[in-house]
């Protein structure tokens, strides 16, 4: 694999999960500075208006932007006790199965999230409090989600690779921490 | 082919995909995915599904709480309480005999009152007290026994985030939840202790002795320790009086932990983008087998197997203890090979329907809680299980002159206490659920 391209795509998961990481941080400040305000509601203060809205809108971006940090560090939880024992080139051929089948999960999902997107812009709906037009968060996910294509797609490419050359280039299973 | 009989078949089916190493929430999709075209020989409605499915899955309100409580988790990994808690543990119990590693668990379990992860808990208590546990003489058999349990209390004792996600299943209220998984919890780390305190008298030998520390220095310890327990009252009270959400109790949390490590000089930049990195790969994961799970459950409702099974269950009008028993038993097998968020999510919208319509003399609110606390500990067997006990590895790759066999061995007292105390549990629902009552 051209090593700018794998450098490129891994600096790309690793900034959607820490600009992810950093929504969820903002997430908590809104959160503590609403729960303050509704404490001190007798002396003129209060909640941040529509405070559920915008966590519900930032956590779907916040998600779609891990996932593809989950992916390329093998993060997804699979049992692996049954195929230990099998020979390295047969567990290749099933990492490129579950990859191509993963990016096609991937794409449908990106590509639904989209016919999403449209249905919501044309109806116009918004959100009950803060007004703001429900297909804006909508956009947000699903344009981290088309990252996660391109971050997918490469993926299976690696996996290629990998079975032609027979060598097993990512082995580190790095989260899945429960 | 009926669509009951699609959804039959469809758990064979997802197993064989799930040990041939497909991902778990991927198994589900497809199976869920191909199930629901099957039963309509349609794409349409399943693919519509997806338009809103997604989002709405991945920015539901109460899972929010899962990547809050994961970063939580971290930053109190970082926070340095789990040296101020070991040492607390160690003044108070080390000159006894066995104390050193009764200390070990009694400083897991307070860790598990801020952290809601088991691998977390070990990994974070192992770097602690191994060291510690070496110095003083103890086997590294009993050592990594004690941590790869002692890890388990990380989400046997509240917060927990698999009880979150138990609850969503069930639509039960979470705060309840953690309540009631709090008496089952401590009866866990006392349980532990004494299979110490037995473990020891056997095997002297394994056991060396530390010198007894002087009251002053006890209750000194003891203060240093104040943070994990103003937090976890803060998160969990909070929770239970109402004050807030159990999402907003989790951000809480967060910030609480995180500015504790801000102030430890724990969170640095580095440290601070390797937590965000660690939340993201988790949170991936556990979205995904949500989502995934999502797809499944509703192509087996489409398929009316739950329903089905359910009444077919009740018209063998078989005891409903031997059925509970039975469940139990299948959750602690499929924990030798499977994680327990994922057991919970694939067995749950099976089981639960059955063992709903049972009577155990309990209201049925009653029944879910103490039934997702008895499932919350059958699966956390599962991490101490060899020869796939995920806390056993954890451990053992911290403890290198450790053989493996010498921890698989090391965590069978353990294990037996699990079990006793599960047997009893099951014996006496009240245990679980007299604080709940008392409470509510």
């Amino acid at each position: 694999m051209n090593s700018k391209i794998k450098v490129a795509v891994e600096w790309l998961a690793r900034t959607l999960a820490l600009l992810g990481g950093f929504v969820l941080i903002s997430m908590i400040i809104i959160t503590c500075v609403s729960i303050f305000g509704r404490t001190l509601i007798n002396i003129g203060l209060g909640p941040i208006p529509g405070d559920f809205e915008l966590i519900e809108a930032l956590a779907a971006f916040v998600v779609f932007a891990f996932l593809p940090w989950c992916q390329i560090t093998r993060g997804h939880a699979a049992v692996d006790i049954f195929t230990a024992f099998l020979p390295d080139n047969f567990n290749r051929w099933i990492d490129l199965i579950a990859e191509i089948l993963m990016g096609l999960a991937i794409f449908i999902i990106a590509w639904k999230l989209w016919d999403g997107t449209i249905s919501k812009t044309k109806y116009g709906e918004t959100t009950f409090i803060l007004q703001f037009p429900i297909w804006w968060a909508y956009a947000l996910s699903l344009s981290v989600a088309l990252l996660g294509c391109l971050v997918a797609f490469y993926m299976i490419i690696l996996r290629i690779i990998e079975v032609i050359y027979g060598k097993t280039e990512i082995n580190s299973n790095s989260g899945a921490v429960h | 082919m009926s669509s009951l009989e699609i959804g039959i078949w469809s758990f064979p089916i997802l197993m064989v995909l799930i040990f041939i190493r497909i991902p778990i929430g991927l198994s589900m999709l497809i199976t869920g995915f191909v199930g629901s075209f099957l039963i309509g020989d349609n794409w349409l409605p399943i693919l519509a599904k997806f338009k809103n499915e997604t989002y709405s899955t991945f920015s539901s309100y109460s899972l929010t709480i899962i990547p809050l409580f994961l970063l939580m988790g971290q930053f109190a990994r970082l926070g340095g309480m789990s040296q101020a808690l070991f040492k607390a543990a160690e003044t108070w119990m080390g000159h006894k005999k066995g104390g050193v590693a009764m200390a070990a668990i009694g400083a897991c379990a307070g860790f598990g009152a801020i952290c809601g992860s088991s691998l977390a808990t070990a990994a974070t208590m192992g770097q602690v007290a191994l060291p510690e546990l070496k110095r003083y003489g103890y086997s590294g058999k009993l050592a990594t026994g004690t941590l790869a349990a002692g890890g388990t209390l990380g989400i046997l004792i509240p917060p927990s985030f698999v009880l979150v996600i138990f609850a969503i299943l069930t639509e039960q209220n979470i705060a309840k939840l953690f309540i009631a998984a709090l008496v089952p919890g401590l009866l866990a780390a006392v349980g532990y202790i004494i299979a110490i305190s037995i473990y020891v008298r056997i095997y002297p030998e394994s056991a060396g002795s530390r010198e007894r520390a002087p009251y002053s220095e006890r209750f000194k310890a003891l203060l240093e320790v104040w943070p994990v327990l103003a937090i976890f009252l803060i998160v969990v009270g909070g929770i239970y009086m109402g004050i807030f959400t159990p999402t907003e109790g989790a951000a809480v949390g967060a910030a609480g932990t995180g500015i504790l490590a801000l102030l430890n000089g724990g969170l640095t930049k580095e440290t601070l983008m390797d937590s965000i990195l660690e939340t993201a790969a988790s949170t991936g994961m556990i979205f995904f087998i949500v989502f995934g799970a999502s797809i499944y459950n509703g192509f087996l409702a489409l398929s009316q197997v739950p329903q089905e099974v359910a009444e077919w269950v009740v018209m063998l009008g078989l005891n409903p203890w031997m059925i509970l028993t039975i469940i139990l038993i299948i959750y602690m097998v499929l924990g030798c090979v499977m994680d327990s968020l994922s057991m919970i999510l694939l067995t749950i919208p099976i089981f639960f329907p059955i063992v709903s319509v049972l009577d155990f003399g309990l209201s049925p609110d009653e029944f879910a809680i103490w039934f997702g606390v008895l499932v919350l500990i059958v699966v956390e067997v599962g991490l101490i299980t060899p020869p796939v006990g995920m806390n056993l590895f954890v451990i053992n790759s911290m403890a290198k002159e450790t053989k493996l066999s010498d921890t698989f061995r090391g965590v069978i007292p353990f294990i037996t206490s699990d079990l006793i105390r599960t047997i009893i549990l099951v014996i006496f629902p009240s245990i679980t659920l007299f604080l709940m009552r008392w409470l509510y």
